[in-house]
């Protein structure tokens, strides 16, 4: 565990589409994913790099610093690996016996989904919102004060 | 005279009320003060040489020594301790300046007790409180926004008047208008009825205008008031000492806060200005009434005080009844806050029956409280409108007769009539104000009651910046009362920099409350604890603690991300310190097998972690701080020995190159400990590495085996 530099690390993808790591000593770790310690408030930096077996072999704090082609590797398999939708619209909030459907627009289109309770509504400062279903699938709002009208009195029944 | 005592009790143990009095050469005791003849009895304080205080029991006995015997001797009850401790203070201190051996440390003892003799005094004059009294002063809360506080009373009268206009017309409209159509003895001008609707429709929409901008701008300025109540009693809650927070139960505070201060918004915003409105309607009517027709005005107002009295009978009446109600409520709330939670319990004993049974008996006892104020309250609306019935009545009495006699038209009867009854309409909602009054008053004495409490750890005015220590401690004859009880018994203990010392000893020894003196949460009742040389009382409080960190028992975290609990101590921390801290605690590893990772949402409401996760977290935040001085108060207590292993490791971490002093029941917690401390009845009983005390077989020896014998059972 630690935050080597980044140009003495090395990935590289196996012939199976794995990723591979190879780290300051030089040692080959296969299949290795990639995992952010701050996934909503810096999910561009701090990225733990973790074995087959989720213990983390280092960490890397910005990886743009790493050299091509690791980063754009390191930066595929995140984005693979990351799935937080960001709303853009809330259409329709219906209430159930227990807990709230959602109708949203988001950056990956339109869906809706389940929360259970109030408490699935986290404010995280700065109007940052997360709203985590009842799959533990994570919706973000980024900005409150930056949604529409509509979206926002709909909101406002529940946060 | 310098000082006063009252004591309560004789020599014989039976109340009675007596009085010392200490003067700049002498100290008198009067016997049976507020008598007609007190007799009294007089020492030169040169002739004296000791004055005692013992504690016996639920009293405290007063021993007056000069030239070798017993002079006087005196009782109080415990509740006079603070006083007579004061008074003990002030008679050696004028002492000792008679004897010329007076230091500089009086001068600042002098300026302690002084806060303190005014404390007594503000105590004294409680005991009753009249309501104008806390209410008077939610006025000076609202003094910043005078102009506002205007502008709402020049709303009210105005709105007030305006709703005088529409029966001031309708006299001219049944005079002018309505009578001589139905008549037709003369022309009518049919216009002027489209004059007359217009102007009532403008009255009306006058009134509307008027209403809303007074209810808008009271209710702005109830909401100025209480949040700045509700502002500065919870900054004035976070200057108290840990022993008020002790004294207090949490939920009594939170309420206070919260729902206190909103009972006070709705006094204001509501009660107490629809009163007020009554108040102005009242004097409105009346000088109307009285300048068209004093005869008419008199019968019309005459039953009025007849009526509010009976309305406001009727209602103490009920007001029993509903506070019956609302305490039969909190009881059945207080079964359920009872049963619910420990659900676990009533069913592994398989006592089902009997929390249906308790429940059974609260919900009957709530039925028929509310039956019985159902049946008076049933009664009392109508009783309402019979009585403002009766006195309409009057007035149609007394009109009929004087329209029959000429002296007025039926017009100005109309008139009236009108203004009587919107005025009886009112009577209900007036007879109200006085039991509103009073719950905002108690209300608002809550809240002053919080606000009125000085700190007992005093603010120094010059106190000294430490800055960085390196973490040197030292108790130096040290002894702490609580209330009566005397906790710590005289402790001299050196602890040098860097070094761990572990306190053990059995539950109620005095440990924690040494700890919590040596982070000056609690204030020594005699002797000094030095950091670094410096006397703690001299130093500046939130400076000092800047060199402490804490890992309880029972580790808090705050509603909000890992993160940010693990910043607590320094919001400024970077996310590489805080990784850093984390990585340091063993608490990286399953932080990353968070969903949200660092961002996961923890607290109250937050995600569930286990105890050694916690107190991992905790550890985290008091290595961030970087302390010189570190506080374990019972670190491993609550988790299991796994891991106990886990938060040993992260511990040992911590514990590098800081002064530690670290209160553990598993003796394991303590193995890097230089020196183990046993205190036992606030008193230290022995001192020496874990072998030493092994080998004097003394009380560690005791301790150590009966856990060896829990652990192998």
């Amino acid at each position: 565990m630690s935050t080597p530099q980044p140009s003495c690390i090395e990935f590289a993808k196996d012939d199976l589409g794995r990723l591979v790591l190879v780290d300051q000593d030089g040692v080959r770790h296969v299949n290795v994913h990639p995992a952010k310690l701050f996934p909503l408030t810096e999910k561009d930096h701090w990225i733990s790099i973790q074995s087959e077996g989720a213990r983390e072999i280092l960490c890397i704090e910005d990886p743009q610093s790493l050299p091509e082609p690791s980063r754009t590797l390191l930066l595929d398999a995140l984005a693979m690996r990351d799935f937080v939708p960001i709303i853009q619209v809330i259409h329709r909030i219906v209430r159930l016996a227990d807990g709230h459907v959602w109708h949203v627009t988001t950056d990956r289109g339109n869906t809706s989904f389940e929360v259970e309770t109030d408490e699935s509504i986290q404010a995280l400062g700065h109007g940052r919102l997360v709203i985590v279903d009842r799959r533990n699938t994570r919706y973000l709002i980024p900005n409150v004060a930056s949604l529409d009208r509509v979206s926002k009195r709909k909101l406002e029944h529940y946060y | 005279m310098v000082a006063r005592l009252m004591t309560d009790l004789d020599a014989g143990l039976h109340f009675r009320h007596g009085l010392i009095v200490l003067t700049n050469t002498r100290l008198l005791h009067f016997e049976d003060a507020g008598s007609s003849q007190p007799s009294f009895l007089a020492w030169k304080l040169a002739g004296l040489q000791e004055f005692n205080l013992e504690e016996m029991g639920a009293t405290i006995a007063l021993h007056l020594i000069g030239n070798g015997t017993l002079l006087g001797q005196w009782r109080v009850t415990s509740g006079c301790l603070r006083q007579a401790e004061a008074f003990l203070a002030r008679f050696r201190e004028q002492h000792r300046s008679l004897s010329g051996e007076d230091t500089g440390a009086a001068a600042r003892d002098h300026e302690v007790e002084e806060d303190e003799e005014e404390i007594f005094a503000a105590e004294d004059a409680e005991g009753y409180i009249p309501p104008g009294k806390p209410l008077l002063r939610l006025l000076s809360f609202a003094r910043p926004w005078y102009r506002l506080l205007f502008l709402g009373l020049t709303l009210t009268m105005a709105s007030t008047g305006a709703q005088m206009i529409a029966p001031w017309l309708t006299m001219s409209l049944v005079d002018d208008v309505l009578i001589p159509l139905q008549s037709q003895t003369e022309r009518v001008h049919v216009h002027l009825v489209y004059v007359f609707i217009t102007e009532l429709a403008l009255a009306a929409l006058l009134t509307w205008a008027l209403n809303w901008g007074k209810t808008f701008v009271v209710a702005r300025i109830a909401e100025h008031v209480t949040s700045r109540m509700r502002r500065e009693t919870f900054e004035h809650l976070q200057r108290l000492s840990l022993t008020y927070f002790n004294r207090k139960r949490t939920g009594d505070l939170i309420s206070r806060i919260g729902s206190d201060t909103e009972h006070l918004s709705l006094f204001i915003s509501v009660n107490f200005i629809d009163f007020f409105c009554d108040v102005l309607q009242f004097i409105f009517t009346a000088v109307i009434l009285f300048s068209i027709n004093p005869l008419l005005a008199v019968a019309a107002l005459g039953p009025v005080p007849i009526v509010a009295w009976l309305v406001q009978r009727v209602r103490d009446h009920l007001r029993g009844g509903f506070a019956a109600a609302s305490r039969a409520g909190s009881q059945l709330t207080s079964v359920l806050a009872d049963t619910i939670p420990g659900v676990r319990v009533v069913k592994a004993f398989a006592q089902e029956k009997r929390e249906i049974e308790r429940f059974r008996v609260a919900d009957k006892h709530i039925f028929d409280t509310n039956d019985r104020v159902n049946k008076t309250w049933s009664f009392f609306t109508p009783m309402i409108k019979l009585l403002t019935d009766l006195g309409l009545l009057i007035v149609w009495a007394v009109g009929a007769w004087s329209v029959a006699h000429d002296t007025i038209t039926v017009g100005v009867l109309t008139g009236f009539v009108l203004y009587i009854s919107s005025f009886y309409e009112r009577m209900d909602s007036m007879s109200r104000f006085t039991a509103s009054m009073q719950r905002a008053a108690a209300s608002a004495h809550r809240v002053f009651d919080v606000l009125d409490v000085k700190p007992d750890v005093p603010a120094q005015r010059n106190a000294i910046k430490v800055g960085r220590l390196s973490g040197e401690i030292e108790f130096r004859d040290v002894k702490f009362r609580y209330g009566s009880r005397e906790i710590i018994r005289g402790i001299s203990l050196k602890i040098a920099p860097g070094e761990m010392v572990g306190f053990v000893g059995p539950s109620g020894a005095g440990k924690t409350t040494l700890v919590n003196l040596a982070c000056r949460f609690f204030e020594v009742s005699e002797g000094a604890v030095l950091v670094d040389g410096f006397n703690l009382s001299d130093v500046d409080v939130m400076d000092y603690r800047k060199n402490l960190g804490l890992v309880l028992q029972e580790p808090y975290l705050f509603y909000g991300t890992i993160a940010e609990n693990i910043a607590y101590g320094k919001p400024e921390a970077t996310r590489a310190e805080i990784v850093a801290a984390a990585r340091a605690a063993r608490a990286h590893d399953f932080i990353m097998r968070l969903p949200d990772a660092y961002d996961s949402m923890v607290g109250e409401r937050g995600q569930q972690l286990s105890g050694g996760e916690r107190q991992r977290i905790s550890i985290a935040r008091a290595l961030l701080v970087d302390p010189a001085i570190l506080i374990l108060d019972e670190a491993t207590s609550s988790v299991d020995t796994e891991t106990e292993r886990e938060i040993q490791a992260a511990l040992d971490h911590l514990v590098k190159g800081r002064t530690t002093i670290a209160i553990a029941h598993r003796l394991g917690t303590l193995r890097k400990a230089s020196r183990l401390v046993v205190i036992e009845e606030g008193l230290i009983k022995e001192i020496g590495s874990h072998d030493e005390l092994l080998k004097s077989s003394g009380t560690y020896a005791r301790l150590h085996e009966a856990m060896l014998e829990v652990n192998h059972a």
